[in-house]
């Protein structure tokens, strides 16, 4: 009893002192929303009512999702040590193929199931298919990388070519004009009565599939990467890969595998652009995001629950330059649109504080 | 065809067959790296298709569109201008141990500032509006990518991607001053105003209408005497050895005449001033000649030919980055901390200031071929809204494909120049949409970036030669 006590306080204790750890992030993050939202009607002349700022936090939680997904692909490669600078090209695979197995598969279905259910069935189909795509373009980074040893910016950048290759052939080919009419994005899934709650509901449980997938996975990938056998090994491959081989651990195989799964997650955060936000898909959509993402990990110090915050950060740059471009037409469009960029670059520059990555980011493992 | 050149060089002699192994060695893996990309691209092409024929009408295509069709050839060499200046950046960087993805977005900056720089002055000669705007050009390029070289350098920040954001930045920042401040006022398409024909880099077939006025005959002059200088200088002539003309003045004791003396001190200073010497009689010979001799021969007479001397432009920048990094202290301390940042600090070179001048020159590289886009091709002299590009990321494949040399990057330059020029023509040849050039380019980089997968894919056996120095580094910096 008196041991179980002791094990409940330290739990505690430790909890607290990991909130006292990032209680600078979320005053941060608190004043950053202020600060945001004080702007933005200064922008706009003060229009930004209850509702209007409901809606940009949930703009955010949207545009927050394809980034956040990058930024955990990233954390899985990176916390095993590959880096992985062809996230970008990997969502642009995956968004080109959710699209066309979208909407030829729905083509194909359509007769058989009717228009609702064939809609269903395609949606779901694409998105494994996009997954899958990516999940081809991770491995060949973790073929060349781990397996030849070839340098890690350079393989990832060769995936981001490739993709730009692939899908402006494919899309040249297939996906330019003359297209059928398609089943459209996923609906909107409120969840029963969490919905309903005043301002989180909208914010939170009124979003897309995916939105909550990537929810899940933040707390999904951080309780995996710190309160299981198998992260305390890929964090001992990202940190000191020789000395995990001694103890036994199979660091090519482990790096294959997160690599992999890195892939699978980035051909999520893909899927989002054809399947949540529109329903075409056009070249070079991707639009930077990837590697926005790589900073929103950088920024979240390689901590799932920390890159969730950066994207978060990052979605409301987007959503408030959403909001301005609606309200004051008459600023040119592209000042507000810098916004993202630019945050990006000073969230690097590590005004948050300087991040360490793990110690062999990016080396590849010599076996002796 | 190097392949074959080996067993021959073998027969001719000992001291011709260690150079040919070199250059098998070095051509080899460039070559089969471009062999497979092709092969795969036509396997592409082939299952897209579904027609054997296809492959050969694209493939086909795409060699009259580079080099047969008419002007096919020039306008490779013009694809292939801003392709040497922006490679020649990236690698660059690459030695310096930085990785400048950004420099499409430094292309746009200095596309932008030329564009700017060619309109505000008006009424200059060429001898001082053509410099102003190259400069200017590589000033956009230069602060573009010194940004985040000094990030990096002070923060840490890693160049990929801030450069990366920088190149969103730099295309949202060119939209809005090209539709904006500076939006030409007539017209109803959205562009920047002329620039004034003096910023223009010269067509070719223009040269001897160009020369007939006098400043812009001692405008060229000039630039061909500093181009002789710098290759003269580059190539080692002066300074190096002990001047030959010493010997003349003191070997014999007794002058012969009064003038032996002067003429032996004029030579040993010729000959410690070779590059000098040589400069300013290219540019006094061509100053002289060059406008009467043009005016009676010039080879180039199509008026629709847009080869233009950004050729010239682009040979010097390669060989004033070869002189640069590989003669000079500059060039030295950026190859050190390239190689290693720690051995550099050691030895008391400041990697910050080597950062942001690695940075801002490769930077400047890419701010040229973008002025170059602008003052020497495009059809309004001018910068338009929807600015071609997609440069940036085939500048890698040839940097890398040309091994960071850039006398290597001249050649591979050339042949991306004409896959991009001929891409056109098998479009229309054959139906293939000519992103399958961007396929074949990211395959030809893959391969390359790769040397160990080529090797086992034909099983080579690897070359015992020292491990090459890492192209990036980490997010540690």
């Amino acid at each position: 009893m008196v041991k179980r006590t002791s094990a409940l306080s330290d739990a505690l204790q430790l909890a607290w002192v990991r909130l006292r750890r990032s209680l600078t992030t979320i005053l941060l993050t608190a004043f950053g929303l202020v600060a945001a939202w004080a702007l933005l009607n200064l922008v706009i002349g003060g229009q930004c009512d209850g509702k209007c700022v409901v809606d940009a936090l949930a703009q955010t939680l949207r545009v927050a999702t394809p980034i956040a997904f990058a930024a955990f692909c990233g954390v899985l490669c990176e916390r095993a040590g590959v880096v992985d600078i062809g996230i970008e090209g990997k969502m642009l695979m995956a968004a080109m193929a959710a699209y066309s197995v979208n909407l030829f598969g729905f083509q194909l279905l359509q007769d058989a199931l009717g228009p609702v259910a064939a809609g269903n069935v395609s949606r779901w189909l694409a998105l494994v298919m996009a997954v899958a795509s990516a999940l081809l373009l991770a491995g060949l980074h973790a073929v060349f990388s781990i397996r030849f040893k070839s340098d890690q910016i350079i393989s990832g950048t060769v995936i981001n070519i490739l993709a730009i290759g692939i899908t402006g052939y494919m899309y040249r080919a297939f996906l330019a004009e003359n297209l059928p009419a398609g089943p459209g994005t996923f609906p909107l899934v409120p969840i029963p009565l969490l919905a309903e709650i005043p301002v989180l509901g909208p914010i939170l449980f009124h979003q897309k599939p995916l939105t909550y997938l990537m929810l899940a996975l933040a707390v999904g990938i951080y309780w995996m990467l710190f309160y299981t056998q198998w992260g305390l090994r890929v964090r001992a491959v990202g940190e000191h890969p020789r000395a995990a081989d001694t103890l036994g651990i199979d660091v090519l195989r482990t790096r294959y595998i997160n690599t992999l799964l890195g892939g699978v997650v980035a051909g999520l955060g893909g899927a989002w652009f054809t399947l949540e936000a529109v329903d075409v898909f056009s070249p070079l959509m991707t639009n930077g995001l990837g590697f926005i993402g790589l900073a929103a990990m950088i920024f979240g110090k390689w901590n799932p629950f920390g890159a969730l915050l950066g994207a978060l950060l990052f979605g409301l740059g987007n959503s408030v330059t959403a909001t301005v471009s609606i309200f004051r037409p008459d600023i040119p469009s592209q000042i507000p649109q810098m916004l993202p960029y630019l945050l990006t670059i000073i969230v690097l520059t590590g005004v948050v504080g300087r991040a360490v990555a793990p110690a062999a980011d990016g080396q590849p493992y010599e076996k002796s | 065809m190097t392949d074959s050149a080996s067993p021959k060089g073998a027969v001719a002699g000992r001291g011709w067959f260690p150079l040919l192994q070199r250059v098998v060695d070095l051509l080899s893996m460039p070559a089969l790296a471009l062999l497979t990309a092709f092969v795969l691209g036509a396997v592409v092409i082939l299952i897209t298709s579904g027609r054997l024929e296809t492959v050969g009408e694209a493939y086909w295509g795409l060699l009259r569109g580079a080099f047969i069709k008419q002007r096919g050839f020039s306008e490779s060499l013009v694809a292939a201008i801003p392709y040497v200046l922006l490679s020649l950046g990236l690698a660059l960087g690459f030695k310096t141990g930085l990785f400048n993805i950004g420099v499409e977005g430094q292309f746009y900056m200095g596309a932008l500032a030329a564009a700017w720089a060619g309109q505000a002055i008006q009424g200059v000669p060429a001898l001082v509006h053509l410099p102003v705007v190259l400069l200017a050009g590589a000033a956009g390029g230069a602060i573009w990518a010194g940004i985040p070289g000094y990030l990096k350098a002070k923060t840490g920040a890693h160049e990929v991607i801030s450069t990366m954001m920088m190149n969103y930045i730099a295309f949202r920042l060119t939209e809005f001053i090209i539709s904006g401040p500076l939006r030409a006022p007539s017209g109803s398409t959205i562009q920047t105003p002329r620039i004034s024909p003096a910023a223009e880099l010269w067509a070719l077939w223009d040269i001897p209408n160009r020369l007939t006025a006098p400043l812009n005959a001692l405008t060229l002059s000039l630039a061909l005497g500093f181009g002789a200088w710098l290759i003269a200088r580059a190539a080692g002539a002066g300074g190096q050895h002990a001047p030959d003309g010493a010997s003349a003045h003191t070997g014999i004791g007794v002058p012969v005449s009064p003038f032996a003396g002067l003429i032996a001190r004029i030579t040993h200073h010729a000959s410690r001033h070779l590059a000098l010497v040589v400069g300013l009689g290219v540019a006094l010979v061509s100053f002289v000649a060059l406008p009467p001799l043009t005016r009676l021969w010039w080879p180039f007479t199509d008026e629709y030919d847009r080869l233009h001397l950004g050729l010239l432009l682009a040979i010097l920048a390669a060989v004033g980055v070869w002189w640069l990094l590989w003669k000079t202290t500059i060039g030295f301390e950026l190859r050190t901390v390239g190689a290693n940042p720690n051995a550099a600090r050691y030895a008391g070179v400041s990697i910050t200031r080597n950062i942001v001048l690695g940075m801002a020159l490769s930077g400047a590289l890419a701010g040229l071929a973008g002025t170059v886009e602008v003052i020497g091709v495009s059809i309004c002299r001018c910068l338009p809204l929807f600015f071609s590009s997609g440069y940036g990321f085939d500048s890698i494949a040839i940097a890398l494909l040309g091994r960071n040399n850039p006398f290597g990057i001249l050649a591979s330059a050339f042949l991306f120049g004409a896959m991009r020029n001929g891409a056109d023509l098998m479009e229309l040849n054959s139906g293939v949409s000519k992103y399958i050039i961007s396929l074949i380019q990211a395959l030809v980089l893959l391969f390359v970036a790769a040397p160990a997968v080529v090797r086992w894919m034909y099983r080579i056996k690897a070359a015992p030669r020292a491990a090459e120095a890492p192209l990036t580094r980490g997010w540690g910096g």
